[in-house]
């Protein structure tokens, strides 16, 4: 495809450009990176809303948040102008950015994939999901394969650097998943698994394949542990499926389980029971309401849907009021896009939670920020106004919770990376064309 | 299905409003209404107004017994109207009676009827019926499952003889689930992959069966020119007629041709065998009996619009389709509104210019690469500013529900709210031709009015009670008994 190359050139000879024009800006900010926001209602998601509240954040972290903080008179002061002030949204199951390779749907257990290897950081998804408020996004394999790949968490610093974008030091996150997709991707081709019973048998093939190539590991190390010179002591091949298999084993991978019914919920968390290994969420879950206790006895969090229903047979039994139904019983609720259309009004998503069942402001902003942050295992860091937190910040034309609420700015480590108010794109780190 | 089925009956007193006897004064289900034998509903007598929420739960408690249909009148008294029509009125009556409406106005001037049932309305926001202006619903229960689709006949690109009407399933379990969020109205769309995929229809989204439903049959039919009616998915190899636009120009072109020929065709033969009949009469001669021409159901179907009696809905997105779309259709005379053109933003001038009407969006649509995020949710207000008449769709079938939601998002972007409440009641009511019944609070429509806890445009408002044609629609669906059966 020369013509792609060509266009991708022109990309970077654009981000070069735009880097050199934005020098001067930068180093003005860089010198001190300390910024005010001021005059807003910042609603901080674990301590209520603030009105006429202040946030002073120095170098890139909340440093201060109240209704008057201390701050250099030097710092850049924004004036919110009395408009709402949230913690940036994080979307806790996204595939964009990925230029389509979501799914090696070549065989149902590729753990080794790494989502990261396939991440488009120029994509205008990116972009797109920023202007809507969200700046952190879990970004999964596909649910084609039982255990897919190893998710990479992003920031949505659109125009940085590609590793600017990745968020330093998240935890790991694998995807597994089942039901009807990998059925029908390996059922039309004739190959296993073809029903839920496949589906899991594939499963446990892998995670015993696991065990015992960590056995065999463990052997190893025992013998050289205990004499170094041990001439039987041979190394096992090394092999990145099985490796990453043994790390879900080890509980040094979060484990993220696409799943619709309840019956494989539970048929799921009695597997990680069966090995050993904690599950961090289910993700779409639409039938949690009918499991809430066991979930949250487990302590396995949901990244769900507001509403979306119907699309799929395991889709038959959502109900929008799943969201508040399974917090209400003490599971932890994310609400997620999966998709490039919704990450732009999660907002609204989360929205529809205060009318289906009637969660509070704050229940129904956690659920797009801490909530979510903690699926991801990032909620020590951003899904929230506290100090220490990434100044991952969004200020809002209009009331966040509602038809009518849209970015005006959004802050990532205390930069601002959108404004509505600019003409073209609204970025500040990206220019089109230059 | 059990549900579906206990509904029908539920309704079985409910009368729909067909395009032909709506001008009709008599409801012609009257007869169901009052059925020897029906008890009198408990809250007969009562004078005073009783809270909304008891007197939902007095109507929902009785909706066994046949007494469910309006036989008396209906007030609500006390809520704020958005009559769209004639502004908002705050402290405000409507009384429904035969399932139309009677009376709007202000609490102070309207004279209730003393038999009527008064429904305290207080800090509730009273609204007509939605109307959404394309849908699948009827045509489909689970996307994924190809068994309960009929949304669209791939086997041409040319199927004007397609009838939504005539897959339309009217106990789909979506139905109820769209009407719960006070959507009243719809228009179904056959799905837009072939040029011509078949007729659209009116429908009110209650009845006892698709006969009551369907108020307009092939009241509409779209016309696709987006590109994805193109037959060349998988390679060259695997490639059929029509394969490009201008393939699928060509054969439109053609059929519209077939159909004038078509038609000329039965003109002449039946200009020959009135003059046969004459000189029969005349002369007693017997020989000049003209042939009768083959019947051709999928040209028959095209003559009206030709015609020009019924409305073509011209979908395209980019600026190109759309002005081959607009010139194919003006090439035979085609009266069209305008459908999607969510990447037109380069041509909203000359889209204002050919004076109709546009269904805008979805406004989710994503915008192009090179354009700013707000593109397309900027679209309606653009239009809007141009002086095009708008209207909202959902494009959806198991998400009909969230049409108000779009319509509230658009007006973030620029779109006065007025008309952003317009283009899901009153503009569409326009469009669709059904004005004089639906889309406003007023006197002589019917009574499809929505009861919310307030503003009808935000998502975050719930729906308390939806009238269709003056009867309470019992406020449950699927859902909300798995959601009841689970929180036991």
């Amino acid at each position: 495809m020369p013509l792609m190359s060509a266009r991708k050139l022109a990309i970077h000879c654009a981000f070069l450009a735009m880097t050199l024009a934005f020098a001067y800006g930068q180093s003005a900010a860089a010198a001190h990176h300390e910024v005010v926001i001021k005059n807003a209602t910042v609603m901080t998601v674990t301590h209520g809303n603030i009105k006429n509240g202040s946030i002073y954040i120095k170098d890139g972290k909340i440093a201060a948040v109240g209704e008057a903080v201390n701050a250099p008179a030097s710092a850049t002061v924004i004036d919110a102008g009395g408009k709402y002030l949230t913690p940036g949204i994080v979307d806790s199951h996204s595939h964009i950015a990925l230029d389509d390779d979501v799914n090696e749907a070549t065989s149902p257990i590729t753990p080794q994939m790494m989502m990261k290897d396939a991440f488009d950081y120029q994509d205008k998804a990116i972009y797109r999901a920023l202007a809507g408020g969200v700046t952190t996004s879990l970004l999964l394999h596909g649910s084609a394969n039982m255990i897919g790949g190893q998710a990479v968490v992003i920031k949505h610093k659109y125009g940085a650097a590609r590793d600017e974008m990745l968020f330093p030091n998240a935890p790991r996150s694998i995807k597994f998943a089942s039901g009807e997709n990998p059925k029908r991707v390996y059922g039309s081709r004739d190959q296993l698994p073809s029903t839920r019973m496949g589906n899991f048998a594939v499963q446990r093939e892998a995670l015993v394949q696991a065990q015992d190539y960590m056995r065999e590991w463990d052997n190893y190390n025992e013998k050289v542990k205990r004499n170094r010179d041990d001439k039987d002591a041979t190394p096992p091949k090394h092999d990145l499926k099985l490796e990453a298999l043994a790390d879900v084993l080890r509980g040094k991978l979060m484990v993220q389980i696409h799943c619709y019914r309840a019956d494989e919920m539970l048929t799921e968390i009695a597997m990680a029971k069966e090995f050993g290994y904690n599950l961090r969420a289910f993700h779409h879950a639409l039938e949690a309401y009918k499991i809430a206790d066991q979930l949250a006895a487990n302590n396995i969090g949901i990244a769900t849907f507001s509403d979306w229903w119907g699309y799929k047979q395991e889709a038959w039994d959502a109900i929008p009021w799943n969201a508040v139904m399974a917090m209400r019983k003490g599971v932890r609720v994310a609400i997620k896009s999966d998709s490039g259309d919704y990450d732009r009004r999660l907002n609204q998503e989360a929205a529809k939670t205060m009318r289906y069942g009637g969660a509070t402001e704050e229940e129904a902003l956690k659920m797009i920020t801490l909530n979510a942050a903690w699926i991801v295992g990032v909620d020590d860091r951003v899904g929230s106004i506290d100090i220490g937190k990434d100044a991952d910040l969004v200020i809002w034309d209009g009331y966040p919770l509602s038809s009518y609420g849209v970015p005006e700015k959004v802050l990532i480590d205390g930069e601002v990376y959108f404004d509505r108010t600019l003409p073209g794109l609204g970025t500040t780190h990206y220019k089109e064309g230059e | 299905m059990q549900f579906a089925k206990n509904l029908s009956v539920i309704l079985s007193g409910v009368a729909a409003v067909r395009s032909t006897a709506a001008a009709e004064s008599k409801d012609p289900y009257s007869h169901l209404n009052a059925r020897p034998g029906s008890s009198k509903p408990v809250w007969s007598g009562h004078s005073c107004p009783l809270p909304l929420l008891l007197i939902l739960f007095l109507i929902l408690s009785t909706l066994s017994t046949p007494a469910f249909a309006q036989d008396k009148p209906i007030a609500l008294k006390g809520g704020k109207l958005l009559t769209v029509t004639h502004g908002a009125i705050e402290n405000g009556v409507i009384v429904m009676q035969g399932g139309k409406i009677t009376a709007v106005g202000a609490a102070t001037s309207v004279n209730i009827p003393s038999n009527a049932q008064v429904i305290d309305t207080t800090g509730m926001t009273i609204y007509p019926g939605l109307i959404d202006s394309e849908t699948q619903l009827g045509l489909t229960e689970i996307s994924a499952e190809q068994t309960t689709n009929d949304l669209v006949e791939l086997s041409d690109e040319i199927m004007p003889h397609m009838h939504t009407a005539e897959a339309f399933h009217a106990e789909s379990v979506l139905i109820p689930v769209a009407r719960m969020n006070g959507i009243t109205n719809a228009v179904v769309a056959p799905d837009g992959k072939d040029t011509l995929p078949g007729q659209d229809s009116f429908i009110q989204l209650a009845g006892a069966n698709a006969t009551e439903m369907l108020l307009i049959r092939d009241n509409a039919m779209p016309l696709n020119f987006t590109g994805d009616q193109r037959r060349n998915k998988g390679g060259f190899d695997k490639q059929k007629f029509p394969a490009t636009r201008m393939g699928l120009a060509a054969q439109l072109r053609q059929a519209f041709i077939d159909a004038e020929d078509y038609k000329a065709k039965w003109a002449e033969y039946d200009r020959k065998k009135a003059d046969g009949a004459q000189n029969q009469n005349n002369n007693k001669d017997k020989k000049s009996e003209p042939t009768a021409p083959k019947h051709d159901l999928k040209s028959e179907a095209l003559i009206p619009y030709l015609e020009g009696k019924k409305t073509i809905v011209l979908a395209a997105e980019s600026p190109s389709d759309l002005q081959t779309a607009v010139s194919l259709a003006n090439e035979f005379k085609l009266k069209f509104v305008l459908n999607h053109i969510s990447h037109s933003q380069p041509v909203l001038d000359y889209v204002a210019s050919l004076k109709v009407p546009v269904i805008v969006g979805p406004i989710y649509e994503a915008p192009k690469e090179d354009e700013r995020y707000d593109a397309v949710y900027s679209l309606p207000a653009q239009l809007y500013k141009r002086g095009v008449k708008i209207v909202f769709a959902s494009y959806s079938a198991h998400n009909v529900r969230n049409l108000p939601d779009q319509a509230g998002f658009a007006t973030a972007f620029g779109l006065p709210y007025e008309e952003a409440l317009k283009a899901i009641t009153i503009n569409a009511a326009e469009i669709w031709g059904v004005a004089d019944q639906l889309g406003s609070l007023d006197v002589g429509k019917t009574a499809n009015v929505v009861v919310a806890n307030g503003d009808p445009l935000d998502v975050k408002t719930d729906v308390k009670q939806v009238f269709i044609q003056g009867r309470a629609i019992p406020m449950t669906d699927r859902q909300t008994q798995l959601r009841d059966e689970y929180s036991k």
